[in-house]
């Protein structure tokens, strides 16, 4: 496993990454031990809420909401700049000449 | 989620201060689940809004980071790292298990992708050089092959089907008065025994 490569779009997993054996300073632990933090506390307050015997309603995760709200509501945030006018005119204005050209040649040649 | 949505639609429709259809434009939202402060927001200017951010979406907040702002409007989402639902631990016990995650824990933009039905990240057992030196490797071979093979043919050999006596002269629609002209006739299978029967008639014939 020492020359062990990964492909270029794929990632080397985190027990095959030396820095975690080599590299381990005190911020890294440090930052280490937060991250576990933040995971115990969510991980409690989902048990405390899974184990509830009174609750009757399923529970609400708010990272969902977030993330759905995130990706259904683009056009709040959304700007015209060079690469987005250039996406959108690419995916949503070429095509419709060039179908319209494909479609009109390709009919007048089969009669 | 969906369902959310069009519960708000329809208590505005029938609640609304205003009647009708205006009450849909008036962005009434339900005081039941998350406050605006919960809510996805705006890119992140100043270094309280980042951390504020950061503490909305349950990270720290020297690992937030938004995604970089070029218009297309992801606002303050922050950039998780790109690595599919595959590559986590199947041993760890999450939340939710088939999705291999936890409860409140970020969610990637592209997590609909990188569920474990979908697109894997998790690295390859041969390496990305290999894999491509075989896989054109193979589809050129095939390609050049099927190219000779059209190049230079090779079956058995084969000839147009022939009927005996008039070799259908009369159901070709020949006329029925005149002689069908002779054909060429290559002799293929019973050659031998034709031979052979000639020479016993030519035999019988001798005294």
């Amino acid at each position: 496993m020492a020359d062990y490569r990964e492909a270029p779009l794929a990632t080397r997993p985190k027990t095959l990454d030396p820095a975690e054996y080599f590299n381990l300073s005190l911020d890294q632990r440090r930052a280490e031990e937060e991250r576990a933090g933040l995971r115990a506390q969510l991980k409690r307050q989902y048990q405390m809420q899974l184990n509830n015997p009174h609750r009757k309603e399923l529970i609400e995760d708010p990272a969902l909401t977030r993330w759905v709200y995130a990706r259904t509501n683009p056009y709040n945030h959304f700007r015209a700049t060079k690469k987005t006018s250039l996406l959108g005119g690419l995916f949503g204005v070429v095509p419709l000449f060039v179908l319209y050209y494909v479609l009109k040649t390709d009919r007048v040649w089969m009669r | 989620m969906a369902a959310v949505g069009f519960r708000n639609w329809a208590r505005a429709l029938s609640r609304g201060k205003q009647p009708g259809f205006s009450a849909l434009l008036s962005q009434v939202r339900a005081a039941s689940g998350p406050s605006k402060g919960m809510l996805p927001g705006p890119y992140p200017k100043t270094p309280e809004e980042r951390a504020a951010a950061a503490k909305k979406y349950n990270m720290r907040a020297e690992d937030y980071e938004p995604i970089p702002d070029h218009g297309e409007g992801y606002g303050d989402y922050p950039q998780l790292p790109d690595r599919s639902q595959h590559e986590r631990d199947p041993w760890y016990s999450w939340d939710h298990p088939d999705l291999r995650r936890n409860w409140g824990e970020p969610i990637h933009w592209d997590f609909d992708m990188f569920i474990r039905n979908r697109v894997d990240t998790s690295p390859s057992p041969v390496d990305w050089h290999t894999m491509c030196k075989h896989l054109f490797g193979f589809i050129g071979f095939m390609m050049l092959m099927f190219y000779l093979g059209e190049k230079f043919p090779s079956y058995q050999p084969v000839a147009p089907k022939q009927y005996p006596y008039s070799s259908l002269h009369l159901e070709r629609g020949g006329d029925p008065e005149k002689q069908p002209e002779e054909r060429e006739r290559t002799n293929v299978a019973g050659s031998k025994a034709k031979s052979a029967a000639e020479e016993r008639h030519a035999e019988g014939e001798r005294p």
